[in-house]
């Protein structure tokens, strides 16, 4: 981009179960960025309730956009225009963070973008590292998704593969309950596989060999589950530090294969990981070493970037603004949405 | 005071504007989960019938149901949001009380009943006018029918969907048990939440503008209120 509009940005994000606001100043500097993370409620139920979600985001939303201007020594009258995730959720989610979105356009008579929650995640490592090439290929990695995409400039994206049943997220997070652990499970399955022999197990590393661009980890889950069930129900101790890094490597190596691979069909030098997985320490070194080998650089967002959050929302819906793109206040909330190509 | 009044409660997304006694606007927009977000498009609709914009208005007020909780949510961040946004006041009016603002009569004990949607099971309130205010008599109830039939002591107007089969049900056994009943068919309206909204802030009393919330009515409530009236003689209108 050769020059830049200078516009202040509101972003809201809904989509799932952050409740977030941030403010992001021409598309690339985060003035504040607030996250309430419903992580009590998550341990309660062993994961999301929709219903109790949106009555969460219902509670939750006027609190964190003050918290966003507060924290960015803003006000409502600085806010250029308003960014919200529109598409890819749960629906009741969604509609409270579109229903505050449209309220603030309409107030303050400024103009609203409906965003797409996997653009946002792109735009998540593009707001860490502007400096990430057009095109490149991107994998979004998290709880509720696991898609490989081919990133063009102006918003163009191709569809490259995406999982055909569990996203890798969820499919630490089935483990992570299933061992007694912690949810989510990503973090502390990272933590204790540091401690763990990656190779004590052998689990099957599914469609790896597969030349779709397409991903499986319910396969995976269930070979774990049964090789364990049985000690786990004995009520015996297991081996928990040796079994999360030997499935964790698992989900590593199929991840980073399919997508080294899809790199060099595509022809590109650069290699986008995001996504709340790309958080995880031997994802990043693992991604490291086969671009080191393969001759391309690799990207992961910043840490608080990684997971659903309203600064990668109000970045992408800068980006959309740059190209024309605004809604209007008949914006629709869609739940399952293509992301454009 | 001009004043905003809005119901996302029901089946259709309301929106009112009143200035004092009068009514400038009354409209009612159909909505369905895909289009329960339109209602700030129906807001805008709705002033630019009564010739107003969001800047003229005074006060804001919402319905905070019980009803369709995805659609209360909505119109409760609006309102909250919208209020937040303006720096306006803010009055939230619980859905049972506007139906019953709807269907009241000088000096007749209304009924407000609203569907859970599961089973047969209602959300319920009475109201009476006290001292030309709109109070609500008793606790709020959810239950089956056939306990909520077992609560009406004395005359009363119901309010709501009249026509439904629960309602029926409900009409036919207080006049088995010999009392009078007067239906009024109500559905939530926006003038009525404005003019609610109009009465309390005039009185002073505003909403906790970030901190509002729907009325999550609790099944809890509903076992107390029963086990309550169940040691008294009286029904409601009585105690």
């Amino acid at each position: 981009m050769g020059w830049v509009l200078e516009m202040l940005i509101l972003g809201i994000e809904t989509s799932c179960d952050e409740t977030s606001a941030a403010l992001v100043a021409d598309g690339k500097t985060v003035l504040s960025s607030t996250v309430a993370a419903q992580l009590d409620l998550l341990r309660k139920y062993g994961g999301v309730v929709p219903e109790i979600a949106a009555r969460r985001h219902t509670e939750l939303i006027g609190y964190v956009i003050k918290e966003a201007l507060d924290s960015a020594v803003k006000t409502l009258e600085d806010v250029e225009a308003v960014a919200v995730t529109a598409r890819q959720g749960l629906i009741g989610c969604l509609l409270v963070g579109v229903a505050a979105a449209k309220s603030i356009s309409y107030a303050r008579h400024v103009p609203l973008v409906g965003v797409h929650h996997i653009e946002g995640h792109i735009f998540a490592n593009i707001l860490s590292h502007p400096e990430i090439p057009l095109p490149h290929v991107c994998l979004t990695v998290s709880g509720g998704h696991t898609m490989l995409l081919y990133v063009r400039e102006g918003c163009r994206y191709q569809l490259l593969g995406t999982t055909l049943d569990d996203a890798a997220g969820e499919a630490f997070d089935k483990i992570a309950k299933f061992l007694g652990l912690d949810f989510p499970g990503g973090p502390v399955i990272d933590r204790l596989a540091k401690q763990g022999d990656r190779e004590a197990y052998h689990f099957p590393r599914p469609m790896i060999k597969s030349r779709a661009p397409d991903f499986s980890f319910s396969g995976l889950k269930t070979s774990v589950i049964n090789a364990f069930k049985e000690r786990v129900a004995r009520g015996e101790a297991l081996p928990l530090a040796d079994i999360a890094a030997s499935f964790q490597e698992a989900v590593v190596e199929v991840l980073v294969a399919k997508t080294m691979r899809a790199a060099e069909a595509k022809g590109v030098n650069a290699v986008s990981v995001t996504g709340g997985v790309s958080a995880n320490s031997r994802l990043r070194e693992a991604f490291r070493e086969a671009a080191l080998r393969q001759g391309v650089d690799v990207y992961f967002p910043n840490l608080s970037l990684c997971t659903d959050n309203a600064a990668m929302i109000a970045a992408a819906g800068y980006a959309r603004m740059m190209l024309g793109e605004v809604s209007d206040l008949r914006l629709n909330v869609v739940p399952t949405a293509p992301l454009e190509v | 005071m001009l004043v905003l009044g809005i119901d996302t409660s029901g089946y259709a997304n309301a929106v009112g504007v009143t200035d004092g006694e009068k009514v400038l606007a009354d409209l009612t927009f159909p909505a369905k989960t895909d289009s329960l977000e339109q209602i700030v498009a129906n807001i805008d609709d709705a002033l630019k019938c009564a010739g107003l914009t969001l800047e003229d208005i005074g006060g804001i007020g919402v319905g905070l149901g019980p009803g369709s909780w995805t659609g209360i949510r909505v119109g409760v961040t609006v309102g909250k949001v919208l209020a937040f946004s303006t720096g306006k006041p803010l009055a939230g009016i619980p859905t049972l009380e506007v139906l019953a603002y709807q269907a009241i009569v000088e000096a007749s004990l209304v009924c407000a009943v609203i569907p859970t949607g599961a089973g047969d099971a209602v959300y319920a309130a009475c109201y009476q006018l006290q001292a030309g205010v709109v109070g609500r008599v008793g606790d709020y109830f959810i239950g089956s029918v056939k306990d909520l039939t077992g609560m009406i002591k004395e005359p009363v107007v119901l309010a709501g969907d009249t026509g439904a089969s629960y309602m029926q049900t409900l009409r036919d056994g207080i006049i088995k048990a010999g009392i009078a009943v007067t239906n009024i068919t109500a559905v939530p309206g926006g003038a009525a939440v404005a003019r609610l909204a109009s009465e309390r802030l005039e009185r002073g009393e505003r909403a906790d503008v970030l901190g509002l919330e729907p009325l999550y009515l609790k099944e809890s409530t509903a076992r107390a209120f029963v086990n309550r009236y169940a040691a008294k003689t009286k029904g409601w209108g009585g105690s």
